[in-house]
């Protein structure tokens, strides 16, 4: 535990200090824009409530891989089932009336509906015909791209609009908002605690983790591992579908083009830096989602563009993993030549 | 005829990047190295064609500039997979986004716009037109009049070919993939290996990367690889990393580009026929998987 957070510091240190670098080549004072940074997604009710919402569809979909990942079971497809999932929540916005204590739980639980669907695809891809879901997985990803642009261009668009997107849903099915803060984050807070505790605590949990750790001996132990990676591959799905499906409740809500963004990736990254801890990708998904949200502000103030900051999360993700493994090698070099020194004597 | 010309030289301009990615990736693949940056190294190729292509006025200047943005992005590969031996995935999959985010950024920076950078003062690729050829019918139609970088891809099939199956490089480099601690203890060090290979797709992406956006349209979209290097990668799953299995695999996908483009004539949505040459990826994989089932079983 002490050398996981020790090595997360040093990783985040050696990131935004190579990033103040990239800063300083350009010209730009690194410390006021960190300063702006930080101040624009953390120090304050607002920035603070902006982060925390922002990091929704960030983390939604880094639980899907974190938990598909330590499972052995390789879903690259979060972006499609993110998409998949905003399309099923925007389609019933659109046509299903009920009062909002029903609406919001049937919507939300259309777009987890939609991302376990695609996902179900690759699934059953994968089980009848062996198709590796890591290929297929990325190959629906575009092709749900494409879908859901086809879909609200020409069966679902907006009559009134200029640009493909869908009309907004029923408001019985908004997300209601507490202060600043939108009741989108408690979908988060939910799900992060039962994704804990089914992955570490329920049996279910226990096999997958024991397959994505040694299939063979799963197996040999009794073991279903075709059901596990069914279950695996659904419910990974319909965490991602949910987020899609809560960014159009609590945010435009209506599906608008490029509603996805690059939220699922970033998950994916988020999940890998994590090493697919379930509360380490929640936290690093805050991190992250602080680092977006500021660079918004800090735009504003330093006229350093935004986009900096995918930068600087690309180098993130490299210099914690790195150091990570470096760490660990050191580490265990250490011990081992401890054990010979002890040996020896 | 016509449509059948069309359909041909679609299939060419659609097939040529993936090839280029491609045969880069069966460097790594031969190597050893899981490398799924290849979508990454078109997309920074693309973007440092076109700078290039902008500011010098030459198209050769950005073929080269384009060359050296992907193998930066090699370096880093090398430096993260090889030296310091982080997760190739991992750094692949951050490659990947470091390049969208990076050419996003610069787009802003250097050519202060969002979305789409395109400018007349960007130089393509020249066509080659053969005065020879280009009289016969039908084939004179097809050899005549393509685009550079495509001989340049034909080029690299057959020198890629030749490269893994013929020489002690190639030997030394299916070693590194094939068993490295035997390599390692003939001498010849196996991350040495890896490391040539990647600089080896760093090349051919770069070059890959220029014909996305100096070959037929001239500007830069963010994100214009669109999944390319993606489909290189099952392309090279496909075939187990043959260059010219490769090759044919491609024009395959290419074909399916350009029988896109034809649908769109007949009314599909255009959003559909964008989606064929994925589907198509996928059927290629039920083939692939469905070989490999009667392999295992017999």
């Amino acid at each position: 535990m002490r050398q996981k957070i020790l090595n997360a510091l040093i990783g985040i240190v050696v990131a935004l200090l190579l990033g103040a670098v990239l800063l300083l080549l350009q010209g730009y004072d690194p410390l006021a824009t960190y300063e702006a940074l930080f101040r624009y997604s953390l120090f304050g009710y607002y920035p603070f409530a902006t982060t925390l919402r922002n990091a929704v569809p960030l983390v939604l979909p880094g639980l899907s891989a974190a938990i598909a990942f330590a499972s052995g079971v390789v879903n690259l497809g979060q972006p499609g089932q993110l998409v998949m999932g905003a399309l099923f929540a925007t389609v019933g916005g659109l046509y299903l009336d009920l009062p909002p204590a029903l609406m919001i739980p049937v919507l939300a639980l259309l777009s987890m509906l939609g991302g376990l669907l695609w996902a179900g695809v690759a699934a059953l891809l994968r089980r009848f015909f062996d198709m590796s879901e890591f290929i297929v997985t990325l190959m629906l990803n575009m092709i749900a791209d494409f879908f859901t642009a086809w879909a609200i261009t020409e069966p679902f668009k907006d009559p009134a609009a200029f640009s493909p997107m869908t009309p907004q849903i029923n408001p019985n099915g908004w997300l209601p908002k507490w202060g600043e803060f939108n009741t989108m984050i408690l979908f988060m807070f939910a799900a992060v605690i039962l994704a804990w505790f089914v992955f570490n605590r329920w049996k279910a949990g226990y096999e997958w983790r024991i397959t994505g750790q040694n299939a063979l001996f799963a197996r040999l132990g009794g073991c279903n591992i075709n059901r596990n990676f069914m279950a695996v591959m659904l419910m990974t799905g319909a965490l991602a579908g949910l987020a899609g499906g809560l960014v159009v409740m609590g945010g435009p809500h209506r599906f608008i083009r490029g509603l996805g963004a690059n939220y699922a990736w970033d998950g994916v990254m988020i999940a890998i830096v994590a090493n697919n801890g379930l509360i380490a990708t929640f936290l690093y998904g805050l991190f992250f989602s602080a680092i977006q949200t500021g660079a918004l502000g800090m735009e504003l103030i330093t006229s350093v563009p935004n986009e900096i900051s995918q930068v600087l999360q690309a180098v993130l993700v490299l210099v914690i993993v790195a150091s990570r493994e470096y760490l660990n090698t050191f580490v265990e070099q250490r011990a081992a030549r401890r054990r010979a020194r002890e040996a020896r004597t | 005829m016509k449509i059948l010309i069309g359909l041909i030289n679609g299939m060419i301009s659609g097939a040529t990047p993936i090839l280029l990615a491609a045969l880069g990736g069966a460097y790594t693949y031969y190597a050893g190295v899981f490398n799924i940056a290849m979508e990454g190294m078109l997309l920074t190729g693309a973007f440092f064609a076109v700078l290039g292509s902008y500011y010098t006025g030459s198209w050769l200047i950005g073929v080269l500039l384009a060359i050296l943005g992907a193998l930066f992005l090699s370096l880093i590969f090398i430096l993260f997979a090889v030296v310091l031996k982080t997760d190739e995935f991992v750094t692949g999959i951050a490659l990947n986004l470091f390049a969208v985010g990076a050419t996003t950024y610069m787009l802003r920076k250097i050519f202060s716009v969002k979305g789409v950078f395109s400018n007349p003062a960007i130089q393509p690729i020249p066509a080659i037109r053969l005065p020879l050829a280009e009289n016969i019918p039908f084939v004179g139609e097809i050899l005549s009049g393509q685009i550079l970088m495509v001989w340049v891809a034909g080029l690299a099939t057959i020198l890629t070919y030749f490269l893994i199956f013929q020489t002690r490089f190639g030997l030394r480099l299916r070693a590194a993939g094939y068993n490295p601690a035997r390599l390692d203890s003939s001498g010849v060090p196996s991350s040495r290996m890896r490391a040539l290979s990647l600089l080896a797709c760093g090349v051919l992406c770069g070059l890959g990367g220029s014909f996305l956006s100096l070959g037929y349209v001239n500007l830069f979209a963010e994100n214009m690889s669109a999944g390319r290097g993606w489909i290189s990668l099952a392309a090279i799953i496909l075939v187990n990393g043959n260059p010219l299995g490769i090759a044919l695999i491609s024009l395959l996908f290419g074909f399916s580009d350009g029988l896109g483009l034809l649908l769109q004539g007949y009314r599909v949505p255009s959003q559909f026929t964008a989606m064929v040459p994925y589907i198509a990826t996928l059927i290629a994989l039920y083939f692939y998987a469905a070989r490999k089932r009667r392999l295992n079983s017999a």
